[in-house]
């Protein structure tokens, strides 16, 4: 039971402001506005799940909302050329993950630190992004949102994707020995070598899958709405390292489980619009996640300890 | 030699900046009458469709008056860059500076030093120190722009219930200022409305509609999302739209006609509230032109800038007039 | 040093009223806040650390300058000592979180790259801005002294020190030698963790005077100052020759980086097709720039690797011959 620590505790903290809420403020249950709200986490839920693999792997990737934007923009652009739906998802996944070769080719192949190479193509690709497009608004042709099934049915359908993706990404994580390289590489990258897996490979395609996952979620976040907003990820590598260190991955690699990010992300998401239900000020919005965040780095800190011992 | 190379490169580097001293740059203003005249045009920032619809009626009003245009501005919020691009000016040698003002006390350094070089200055959209430009082109006031809001609201919530407030950070300082004066007319004569919160939205789209819809479900007597930040506009929108509450809620805010258009037609947007931008960036020009012609000195009370025909001048203010509202039956005729 | 050139011709090409003095002294004005950050990057990453706080600590100095000399009615000098001794301070606080600790540079500077921006902008709840600063104080920014901006002769004393520090003392050397091998700079009984320390306390007191520098130079002190600062600095540092992995570097290749980084921004917006895109055209070639000076240092270390194997492989057959 004690190997589940970290997620019963993440559990926990989710029931106790769930339970002030439905004390304080039933309204938060509400069936439509709840599933609107979940449905809206989805693409931030399938970038975290990308970011857990690359930091399980013992790097990070802070472009990620350089990427979110830049394929949103390329989508919306073929979107809005009456390319159909259907060719733009796959396109979008092979962009982003283009991008994500381009990080990992650097971080793997150069055996370069990927926080000055994240950062350097988040800062490319953010001022790429202003270039081309001057923040422009894209307007999005007709049957593209909710791909063109009515609200509920899109947004039900969407939550199912990302349902099936946290199965799948756990399942592989833990059963395929792919999975179990990116952990065996996080915790003791020479161990790993010695012990016959290449850690540049698995570096370089735990960076390409992440890369295609934002891709894929810029995509499931454009349905959602009739406009892509060039300065959309904005944040989103924050959001995403933050669902994965309170959903228990450790910063230093080599631990961490893909349900507990999703936990770590129901969590992080349930904070700000419970504030609002409970109709706390906004100031106070930033503090407070920020608090979570760094108890959860903390008992980290401790976890990483006992485990030592 | 590897190693003297860089002492090298920097001891030519002070001597040109020594000896050049003597030699500085031509004073602007006096250049031969062949020569075109040159704008800068100073945005507070890059890659935002308001400064964006500016440079396009700059761009107009520069090709009507065959000046040449100069457009640049920082794409990010470091405050020390429009001081340098200022700075950057002044040695570019242009003959008039228009400034929107990020920083009002900062900028005026830069601004001053331009004006000492004989470098004509005004700025529009946000002013800076009076004493540090000739002209401000005023498109309206902090007063102008929340008491409109206001005005607004209350007419469509027909003066009484909640309403919420989506600004883009809560350290905005301009958005501080409208929305203070948002809350001063509240007060004085909006006694059955209520601000029951104000949320930011990071000037991006998908927050403010996840915000929007926040405040809705949170909120069940909500009865107007009013949008201050150009983005949140269609973002408080759509969340309406997909809570099913369009028209039971109304929104309205500050943003740009064709990004709120399809919302406006569809009735779930009541009011886009703006003044026409491209106006303000043609006559910010043709008073940069008339300034450094000499055509506009200070002391005037009127300023006549082509088509927009005779504006009032209010001491150093030149007044492009009203925020405009745009509504179902007058968004179509506008295009920016 | 070729790349340099190669702008400085170009833009006095194609660039108006590029060549000139006045032109010159903007450059250096604008550079000097960016060219002190990665003079004190520059020995951090010769240990083989990293400091992305420094962009950050300069937005929480000019800040508390600010306060310190508008609220509180200090004198300029005083508050300047001040804001000197809380740079060191947090910096020392890095120092302490990666050598006692014992977590990686990379993610305590990251921590505290969010820490200090988010103390700066709690100081003044996002809004108050500092402006009311004396005249003579000013003048650190806006004068010139002996034909040079006021605050070059700061920056050619930090880097002669710099220099100094790393070409000429056992600190150089032994920041060198830890960014070679901790373990083997260990054994060699060299004091690890009080010099990487030393390395950032140095780069916490730089980044306050950078501070105050850019302070005295904008007439306002902001939480925003410094935003973007680090990356650039990494950049310099790197584009001059310092390897990312430590060990190897100089202090005037990462002045040469300085310049060139700082003649990019200035000449790409003189040159009138460009001119209205220069800015995001720079901040994308500056992002380029490090990837293309990252990959390429790497690349050089590998092709200087296999030419020395080829040597060492054809040198015992010549042996053999004889």
């Amino acid at each position: 039971m004690s190997r589940y620590i970290r997620e019963l505790s993440v559990v926990a903290g989710l029931g106790l402001i769930l339970a002030a809420l439905s004390f304080f403020a039933p309204a938060f249950f509400a069936p439509a506005p709840l599933l609107s709200r979940l449905a809206a986490e989805v693409p931030a839920l399938v970038v975290a799940l990308g970011m857990a693999v690359v930091m399980i792997g013992r790097h990070i990737d802070i472009s990620v909302g350089s990427i979110f934007g830049l394929t949103a923009v390329l989508c919306g652009t073929l979107l809005a050329n009456k390319v159909p739906l259907l060719l733009v998802v796959p396109l979008a996944i092979v962009a982003g993950a283009t991008l994500g070769t381009l990080n990992g080719w650097l971080v793997a192949g150069l055996g370069l630190p990927s926080i000055v190479v994240t950062l350097a193509t988040m800062v490319t690709g953010r001022e790429l992004l202003s270039l081309w497009q001057q923040g422009r608004f894209i307007t999005l042709p007709n049957g593209v949102q909710w791909f063109g099934l009515s609200q509920t049915a899109g947004q039900w359908t969407l939550l199912i994707i990302a349902l099936l993706l946290v199965t799948l990404l756990a399942w592989a994580s833990r059963r395929l020995s792919a999975g179990r390289f990116v952990y065996a590489v996080g915790s003791d990258p020479e161990a790993a070598r010695l012990a016959g897996i290449r850690p540049g490979a698995v570096t370089f395609g735990s960076f390409v899958l992440l890369g295609a996952l934002v891709g894929f979620a810029a995509v499931l976040n454009l349905v959602q709405s009739p406009q892509v907003d060039p300065k959309a990820g904005g944040g989103l590598e924050l959001k995403a390292i933050a669902a994965a260190v309170i959903g228990g991955v450790a910063v230093t690699g080599g631990r961490g489980r893909l349900w507990g990010v999703f936990l770590g992300l129901l969590l992080l998401t349930t904070i700000n619009p419970a504030l609002t239900y409970l109709h706390v000020e906004a100031y106070w919005e930033k503090a407070i996640q920020g608090t979570v965040i760094l108890l959860a780095v903390e008992a980290d800190r401790f976890q990483g300890k006992g485990a030592a011992k | 030699m590897k190693r003297l190379l860089p002492f090298l490169a920097c001891a030519s580097f002070a001597f040109l900046i020594g000896c050049g001293q003597s030699s500085s740059t031509p004073p602007p203003g006096t250049a031969p009458a062949g020569k075109k005249l040159s704008i800068a045009l100073l945005p507070k920032s890059k890659g935002n469709q308001y400064f964006v619809t500016v440079r396009k009626g700059a761009d107009k009003a520069a090709a009507e008056l065959g000046v040449e245009l100069l457009f640049d501005g920082p794409t990010n919020t470091d405050p020390a860059k429009q001081n340098e691009i200022v700075e950057n000016w002044i040695t570019l040698g242009v003959d008039v500076i228009a400034a929107a003002c990020e920083n009002r006390e900062g900028i005026a350094t830069a601004l001053k030093k331009a004006q000492a070089k004989g470098i004509k200055v005004l700025t529009y959209d946000s002013d800076t120190m009076p004493d540090a430009r000739s002209f401000f082109v005023n498109q309206a006031t902090a007063q102008g722009i929340g008491y409109t809001l206001m005005d607004t609201a209350a007419k469509l919530c027909g003066e009484e219930g909640e309403f919420a407030i989506i600004t883009a950070t809560l350290t905005a300082a301009n958005m501080n200022e409208w929305r203070k004066n948002i809350e001063a007319r509240l007060k004085e004569k909006y006694p059955k409305m209520k601000l029951v919160d104000t949320k930011p939205c990071d000037d991006q789209k998908d927050k403010a509609q996840q915000e929007t819809a926040n405040l809705l479900g949170a909120y069940p007597d909500l009865k107007c999302v009013m949008a201050i930040c150009s983005p949140a506009v269609p973002g408080a929108a759509e969340a309406v739209k997909q809570a099913g509450k369009a028209g039971k809620v109304k929104v309205l805010g500050l943003g740009l006609p064709n990004e709120n258009k399809a919302y406006v037609k569809s009735d779930v947007t009541q009011a886009v509230i703006l003044w026409k931008v491209e106006d303000l960036g043609y006559l910010t020009l043709h008073a940069a032109t008339a300034l450094a012609k000499g055509d506009l000195k200070p002391g005037a009370t009127s300023f006549k800038a082509g088509p927009l025909g005779e504006l009032k001048i209010e001491g150093t203010d030149i007044l492009l007039g009203q925020p405009f509202v745009f509504t179902k039956d007058n968004i179509d005729q506008f295009d920016f | 040093m070729i790349f340099l050139v190669a702008e400085l011709i170009i833009f006095s090409a194609f660039g108006r009223n590029f060549l000139t003095a006045d032109n010159l002294s903007n450059i250096v004005r604008h550079s000097t806040e960016i060219g002190l950050l990665a003079l004190v990057m520059m020995p951090v990453i010769l240990t083989g650390g990293i400091d992305l706080s420094v962009g950050s600590l300069l937005g929480l100095c000019a800040v508390l300058f600010g306060t310190m000399v508008q609220d509180a009615g200090l004198p300029p000098l005083v508050a300047g000592g001040i804001t000197l001794l809380i740079g060191g301070l947090a910096g020392g606080f890095n120092a302490l979180l990666i050598t006692r600790v014992r977590l990686p540079a990379l993610i305590v500077t990251l921590g505290t790259f969010s820490l200090f921006r988010g103390l700066a902008e709690a100081i003044t709840k996002g809004t108050a801005t500092y402006s009311k600063f004396p005249e003579s104080f000013l003048a650190l920014g806006s004068a010139t002294f002996m034909g040079l901006p006021v605050q070059a002769w700061i920056f050619i004393v930090i880097a002669m020190v710099v220099w100094l520090l790393v070409h000429r003392t056992t600190f150089g050397r032994s920041w060198r030698a830890i960014g070679f091998s901790p373990e083997g700079a260990r054994y060699a009984g060299l004091p690890v963790e009080r010099r990487i320390a030393f390395a950032h306390v140095m780069a916490g007191i730089v980044a306050a005077l950078a501070a105050i520098i850019l302070t005295a130079r904008v007439t306002q002190a902001r939480a925003e100052a410094g935003t973007g600062y680090e990356l650039l600095a990494i950049t310099a540092v790197v584009l001059g020759g310092t390897s990312i992995f430590g060990g190897t570097g100089s202090v005037h290749g990462t002045l040469l980086g300085v310049a060139s980084i700082a003649v990019l921004t200035n000449g790409l917006s003189r040159i009138p097709s460009i001119m209205g895109v220069s800015r995001e055209l720079s901040g994308v070639l500056t992002g380029a720039l490090l990837i293309f000076a990252l990959s390429s240092g790497v690349l050089m270390k590998f092709l200087s690797e296999r030419r020395a194997r080829r040597q060492t492989s054809r040198n015992p057959s010549t042996t053999s011959n004889a």
